[in-house]
């Protein structure tokens, strides 16, 4: 660390300053070169595909993760390699965690002084009465619907976002790192935290945002920064700041623009599922419907209406209690082991919990779902396991290709790359497929879509379930909108917006179905 | 430019080496053919035991009460050759069977039943010694026939005692299984995410099944090979076997959460084992010392082991989350 440096430091006027920053992980570069800065009081976007480097730099900044080389410079201060996170939070660096980090059996006055309690004069004791007023007045400043005194139990997700915001606050920061704050939050929760960011903007607060959402970045950001496989693509002012522009620099092709609006397609090859009053108590009732050959059939509707449940059933995770279903002409009662072996797939929900073995490698992932092919006696044929597996990883492009990586360190994307690898090796006929995408950046996305496509064509019929509207609009070539477990709407071989099938889900009938 | 990370197994003989090294220097008996014999009883022992133990293990679960069935096949393969007069061999059978019967029903209730493992296995070795008394009238019972049963354990074959040769092969076998089958791809998989297991055709509840099965049965062969060699059988002999089991276990690399393991290290682990007791005894440390020598030594195997896969296990626990891991 020269002198130099720190003069130039002085002058840069940025608040964060990361010159050529480096790091690898097993001789693997995540982050290479990397220039980056934070000015004050500016709301910043990073994006960047999964694996770009993103989460890789947040926390070498934060001090989760030590960098290889490179400087970073902090308000005009070298900051030296070994820094830890209790030294990023004594500089003022504040980071809003996704899965939240805070105490649920506290109160939100507790968990905003956790550890910096205000005491009673001369005693070692709490003073609650002056920690609940310090809460209340902050609570004020920003007006956030909040208590002092409520547990962080009874209040939802994005109230418990607050109280992280809060807690921030109450120290000193003087730049907020959200990583995708919004995720799990409602339309009018967004709303205000996007009020909140302006409020802190205001106070000379530094803003460093990650999204994968576009309309977010674009609407919020005053400088974007984008990344791609672990170098710098390229800063983005104002003024230069658009959807496709930035998408463009992520996945370093240019998109085709395509259009808000979709057109149907119809498909009529022979039924490959005929499904006939469906009726779950409780979950669903009276669905009725046949699935084509190739067809994407997208199943629309609100989180609770039913639709996860629909494509258990028909997978055969759940039982069902009326309803008759025939599958390639023949009646089928599902179950599991019967839908694979006769060539069905699924894609959970939940990719973490439902559909990766973290501890395990790319080739045990793949080969989970084929070991009637890989070890048709019992006895693995490890050649074969092999060949699947790497066959899998070509399909799918999975970064990095080794098939003995675990999967767990895998990023979103790829390992929701190796979940559609587990089927893709095999002889499909039929996928049921669950929010695809969540939590994906844009090109695994792009390329999952693509695989989608292509296993329809092949002849593949696919049932997908989304909440991401562009993407089952896009995707679908017929689109049913279930609605408090019922099928409220079908929308075939008509021009379909996002809108149409929201409006379907929230209950609102429409007379024109062109 | 990747390097891949060491397996375990040759960790695990990078810490073993240097341990004998130090038993050598410390004591002038360590490295004499008296004491090595005596060593390898409880090596032989642990390893036979763990070869089933494991798979439970894997499957995220644990059989504690193997040290129980230990001393109860024991008890019964002395009653069917003595008391029912039949002969070693079909005798050695019916008991294996039985120890397999004892596991299936621990395997039943943790499956269906969807008790915890811990507590399932915990009170079968409690009823197990319970079973164990009454049958055996709380009497110490000395084996003294039939000859070729007594040679089992006390036997040698090319020089070596014969557990030697039960424990390699047994171990031989469940690697084999683990590594090399269908069952075994499953049990890891079950081990690693029971939802994602069965979304993808694997049936958890009959793997469980099997894997406490083959404890139950391993542990009847360790039952066999324990009366053989110490020609007694009692209901608190063996008592506390499973915990030098888990002992080898961990060290041995085998996941606390499930998902992981390795026979082979488990083995390396029972020689571990065997050799830091071995160890205590040699340098005349008193008893009471031997379970907290034990303790540390456990704590430090799961810090060892707790580096390869970063924060699916305990280190999840010590660390604070990390954000994005979503993404």
């Amino acid at each position: 660390m020269s002198s130099s440096i720190d003069a130039n430091a002085k002058n840069s006027g940025n608040l964060l300053e990361c010159r050529s920053v480096t790091k690898s992980y097993s001789g693997h570069v995540v982050l290479d070169a990397v220039d980056f800065s934070v000015r004050p009081g500016e709301v910043h976007a990073l994006v960047g595909e999964n694996g770009a480097g993103k989460s890789t730099l947040i926390k070498i900044v934060t001090g989760a993760t030590l960098r290889d080389s490179g400087d970073i410079i902090y308000e005009g201060k070298v900051v030296p390699i070994q820094h830890a996170r209790r030294d990023a939070e004594e500089l003022g660096i504040a980071v809003i965690y996704q899965e939240l980090s805070l105490i649920p059996g506290m109160t939100v006055a507790q968990n905003i002084f956790l550890g910096k309690e205000p005491l009673l004069k001369g005693l070692g004791l709490i003073d609650g009465k002056r920690m609940n007023a310090m809460a209340a007045e902050l609570i004020a400043r920003y007006d956030f619907p909040l208590k002092p005194t409520d547990l962080i139990d009874t209040i939802s997700i994005a109230g418990r976002q607050l109280v992280e915001i809060l807690k921030a606050l109450s120290g000193k920061a003087s730049i907020m790192i959200m990583d995708e704050p919004t995720s799990s939050l409602t339309k009018t929760e967004v709303e205000l935290l996007f009020r909140i960011i302006a409020t802190l903007k205001a106070e000379g607060i530094s803003v460093l945002y990650i999204s994968h959402r576009m309309e977010e970045v674009y609407a919020l950001s005053d400088r974007v920064t984008v990344l791609r496989d672990g170098k710098l693509v390229k800063v983005l002012d104002k003024e230069d700041i658009s959807p496709a522009e930035i998408i463009r620099l992520m996945i370093g092709h240019k998109l085709d623009e395509t259009a808000v609006q979709h057109q149907l397609a119809c498909k009529d090859g022979p039924v490959v599922l005929e499904v006939r009053g469906l009726t779950s108590v409780g979950k669903f009732q009276d669905l009725s419907f046949d699935l084509h050959e190739g067809e994407i059939l997208g199943i629309g509707g609100l989180v609770g209406s039913g639709r996860t449940e629909l494509v258990r059933a028909l997978y055969g995770i759940d039982s069902f209690d009326t309803g008759t279903i025939r599958y390639l002409g023949k009646p089928w009662t599902p179950s599991v082991r019967a839908s694979i072996t006769h060539g069905i797939g699924f894609i959970p929900e939940e990719r973490r919990l439902q559909g990766i073995l973290a501890t395990q490698s790319i080739t045990r992932n793949i080969g989970i779902a084929s070991l009637d092919h890989i070890a048709p006696r019992g006895i693995v044929k490890i050649r074969e396991e092999d060949r699947r597996s790497v066959q899998g990883i070509e399909l799918l492009n999975v970064k990095p290709p080794r098939p003995e990586q675990f999967v767990g360190n895998l990023s979103g994307g790829n390992q929701q790359k190796v979940v559609l690898a587990k089927w893709l090796v095999r002889d499909l006929k039929l996928i049921f497929i669950d929010e695809p995408t969540v939590g994906i950046d844009i090109g695994a996305k792009e390329e999952i879509y693509d695989h989608i496509r292509k296993l329809a064509s092949s002849g593949v019929s696919v049932v997908l379930v989304s909440s991401d509207l562009p993407e089952l609009t896009r995707l679908s070539d017929r689109v049913l909108v279930l609605r408090q477990g019922k099928f409220f709407k079908e929308y075939k071989e008509c021009t379909l917006t996002g809108e149409k099938i929201l409006r379907a889900a929230s209950g609102i009938l429409e007379d024109d179905n062109v | 430019m990747y390097k891949k990370p060491l397996p375990t197994e040759i960790r695990l003989l990078l810490v073993l080496l240097p341990l004998m090294a130090v038993l050598t220097i410390l004591s002038p008996r360590f490295l004499t053919l008296d004491n090595l014999s005596n060593v390898i009883w409880s090596i032989c022992i642990i390893g036979i035991l763990s070869s089933g133990a494991i798979y439970p293990r894997i499957t995220g679960g644990i059989d504690l009460s193997l040290g129980a069935v230990v001393a109860l096949t024991g008890i019964i393969v002395d009653m069917l050759m003595n008391k029912f007069g039949i002969h070693w061999i079909p005798a050695i059978m019916m008991t294996i069977v039985v120890g397999a019967l004892i596991g299936l029903f621990n395997g039943f209730i943790v499956a269906k039943i969807r008790v915890p493992a811990f507590v399932v296995t915990m009170a079968a070795k409690t009823y197990l010694y319970g079973v164990a008394l009454v049958v055996s009238q709380g009497a110490m019972l000395a084996i003294l026939e039939p000859k070729p049963f007594i040679q089992i354990s006390t036997g040698r074959f090319l020089g070596l005692p014969n557990p030697i040769y039960i424990m390699v092969v047994l171990a031989t076998i469940s690697q084999f299984l683990l590594r090399r089958t269908a069952f075994g791809r499953q049990v890891m998989a079950v081990g690693s995410n029971e939802v994602a297991a069965k979304l993808s055709g694997v049936d958890p509840d009959r793997v469980r099944l099997i894997s406490y099965t083959l404890s139950g049965a391993t542990s009847a062969v360790g039952g066999v090979v324990f009366a053989s060699l110490t020609q007694q059988v009692f209901a608190a002999a063996a008592s506390g076997v499973e915990l030098e089991v888990m002992t080898a276990l961990v060290i041995g690399g085998t996941s606390a959460v499930g998902g992981k393991g390795s026979v082979v290290g488990a083995i390396i682990g029972a020689i571990m084992v065997a050799f830091i007791i071995n160890g205590l005894n040699l340098l005349n440390i008193p008893a009471p010392f031997h379970p907290i020598v034990t303790g540390v030594v456990i704590i430090v195997a799961l810090i060892f082991n707790q580096g390869s896969i970063d924060g699916f296990k305990f280190g999840g626990l010590l660390r604070a989350r990390k954000p994005g891991s979503q993404a």
